[in-house]
């Protein structure tokens, strides 16, 4: 039998809590993982212990986890909810630390959760589903990659039944994984995966429409960046048919803005946007950028994080009112890294506007169009380009997102600009309609729209 | 008991629990340093929500740290050493661990390593703060 630790050990690295609290459970109850087993119901407490040890011994031992998992089986009071939580425990703060026997023997459970129907099995596979990396085509990650498209294919029914809106988050997953897939080529375990993940995708619209309009507007986004892959072109011709107007106008929850943004890096950009000083955030920046932003592959990822910002990170009145960065600075910091690249810059920004394009004030967040304003406004007095770049980009959307549908999106772009007026987010739309540092055209073309919101009130 | 930087003094003694970011590290061990002692180490710039310093890392810290690293010291030391100046370390009897990364809020200044301390006239066990030579770094000074 082979055993090993599941935990790639650091010298100088203090140890988890939840490593170390796994361990020790499996160092004092390893005499009582083997058969015969105790007839006994064990307390509360002693169940804690128990799945703890049953977990650290699946982990690091394959030759026995049929037996463990038929422990588990047996002893188990709470619907698997214990035991999840302790998965998805493992997945958040863990993961990176896993040796790569453990991840096999991690997705393992996953699989026998998932037979069981564990209570908690919808935060299992979303966070199993953060940890697939933007950009990173190593081994291990082509592989979780894999494992994961084929686990919603293969335990399509059992999902379907029991949580069914997880597989809405899995289509948001891999509609934009895949975005990123089809660019790169070369990677013979990689072609597979977009074989599965274009299959499940299809899957998902031909059989379960209502769930896949689950997602709202940001799945035309996704789902634009991939219309000229073929299978896409006819589900994209029967969306834009159908009633996309009722999409548009649904607002995307941020769950789905998570799916592609790691533990890790929502911890260190809520950290920036509610603890760093504007000033001495350099730093952090550049610690950030090199975590998580180098790399040739890596570009596409500003599009998810402009999205999450936007969407997810909605400080507080008093952090607003503070010295601490504001969103519009990280986002204007973030444009000025993808400058110039052609394939990542007017994503970035359609991310940016996106809700501005569909904005109705009873239903969506000023928040969500607050930093694209307060970075056209405060990027005037010393980073002008960014300011025409944003409003030439914002008045081109406005002509060519949707022709058909052009109309609605002035109206729509020209009431975010009022409420953004309404609640005091910029004092007048004055400092943009006459300020002298803009460009005549564009304050033209600004006027313009917004004289057709009032012709219709 | 954990202190924050800006309340640490030198002393001969082995005793300073604390928690820090790390900001920057010397590339090479100054020559000054490496001469100085047979092992191999290293000079950085760390600080958390009150403070700056300087620390010494010393063999394989050398490696095992890198900027944005938060480190947890234990029975750390805080005194001179020659030719580097005022260094917090954890020396033989102290342990270094990493405990995460990014999620400090930190100040440079003051930097207690760029502080000229001398003798307590009451107590000459102990120093007091005499002069600020530098508000910042010297070795590590504030990005541009």
């Amino acid at each position: 039998m082979e055993k090993g630790k599941p935990f790639v050990a650091s010298l100088h690295e203090a140890e988890n809590k939840l490593e170390l609290s796994l361990r020790q459970a499996f160092v004092n109850l390893e005499p009582k993982l083997q058969p015969p087993f105790s007839l006994d119901i064990p307390d509360p407490q002693e169940f804690l212990e128990l799945s703890r040890a049953i977990l650290y011994a699946v982990l690091c031992d394959s030759g026995s986890s049929k037996t463990h998992i038929k422990h588990l089986h047996a002893v188990v009071t709470d619907g698997y909810a214990f035991f999840t939580s302790l998965l998805v425990g493992i997945v958040l703060e863990l993961y990176g630390k896993l040796v790569n026997s453990a991840k096999v023997q991690l997705l393992w459970l996953t699989k026998e959760m998932v037979s069981v129907s564990s209570v908690g099995l919808e935060d299992l596979l979303v966070s199993l589903l953060r940890r697939i990396g933007s950009g990173d085509y190593g081994d291990q990650n082509v592989w979780l990659c894999y494992e994961l498209v084929s686990l919603f294919l293969d335990k399509w029914g059992c999902l379907l039944e029991d949580v069914p809106l997880v597989l809405t988050s899995a289509l948001y997953n891999f509609l934009r994984l895949l975005a990123d897939h089809c660019r790169v080529t070369g990677i013979p375990k990689l072609e597979e995966v977009k074989r599965l993940e274009i299959k499940f995708c299809v899957r998902m619209f031909r059989e379960q429409l209502h769930l896949s309009l689950k997602i709202g507007r940001d799945l035309v986004r996704l789902l634009q960046d991939l219309v000229y892959i073929s299978e896409f072109k006819e589900i994209w011709n029967d969306l834009i048919c159908s009633d996309i107007l009722k999409i548009y106008q649904s607002k995307t929850s941020s769950r789905y803005f998570l799916l592609r943004i790691t533990p890790e890096m929502e911890t260190q950009l809520r950290f920036l946007l509610g603890n760093v000083k504007l000033g001495s955030h350099k730093r952090h920046q550049i610690w950030f950028l090199k975590k998580f932003l180098l790399g040739l592959e890596k570009g596409t990822l500003l599009i998810d994080i402009v999205r999450f910002i936007c969407c997810v990170v909605h400080p507080s009145n008093e952090i607003i009112r503070s010295e601490i960065m504001p969103r519009w600075a990280v986002i204007g910091w973030f444009l000025e890294l993808c400058r110039q690249n052609h394939h990542v810059e007017p994503r970035v920004k359609l991310a940016l506007f996106y809700d501005w394009l569909f904005f109705d004030e009873r239903i969506d967040s000023i928040m969500n169009v607050e930093p694209a304003a307060l970075l056209m406004l405060w990027s005037i007095p010393q980073y002008l380009h960014i300011t025409h770049s944003l409003l030439e980009f914002l008045l081109h959307l406005v002509d060519t997102y949707d022709v058909t549908r052009r109309d609605m999106i002035m109206r729509s772009v020209a009431s975010a600009f009022k409420e953004i007026e309404r609640k005091g987010v910029v004092q007048s739309l004055d400092m943009f309609l006459s300020s002298p540092e803009i460009a005549p055209d564009l304050k033209k073309k600004l006027a313009n729209l917004l004289s057709c919101q009032q012709d219709i009130n | 008991m954990h202190v924050f930087l800006k309340d640490i003094v030198p002393a001969a003694q082995n005793n300073i629990n604390t928690r820090f970011i790390i900001l920057d590290k010397a590339r090479s061990p100054p020559a000054a340093a490496a001469a100085a002692s047979s092992g191999k180490s290293c000079i950085a710039l760390a600080a958390d929500e009150t403070a700056a310093v300087h620390i010494q890392l010393w063999g394989e810290e050398c490696e095992a740290f890198e900027a944005g690293d938060i480190v947890k010291l234990t029975n750390g030391i805080f005194s001179y050493v020659r030719n580097s100046g005022l260094l917090l370390r954890a020396g033989k009897r102290g342990n270094m661990e990493k405990m995460g990364e990014f999620t400090v809020a930190f100040v440079e200044t003051p930097n207690v390593s760029e502080i000229q301390w001398s003798p307590d006239p009451e107590n000459p066990k102990r120093y007091v703060k005499k002069d600020v030579v530098s508000a910042y770094s010297r070795i590590f000074p504030p990005l541009p």
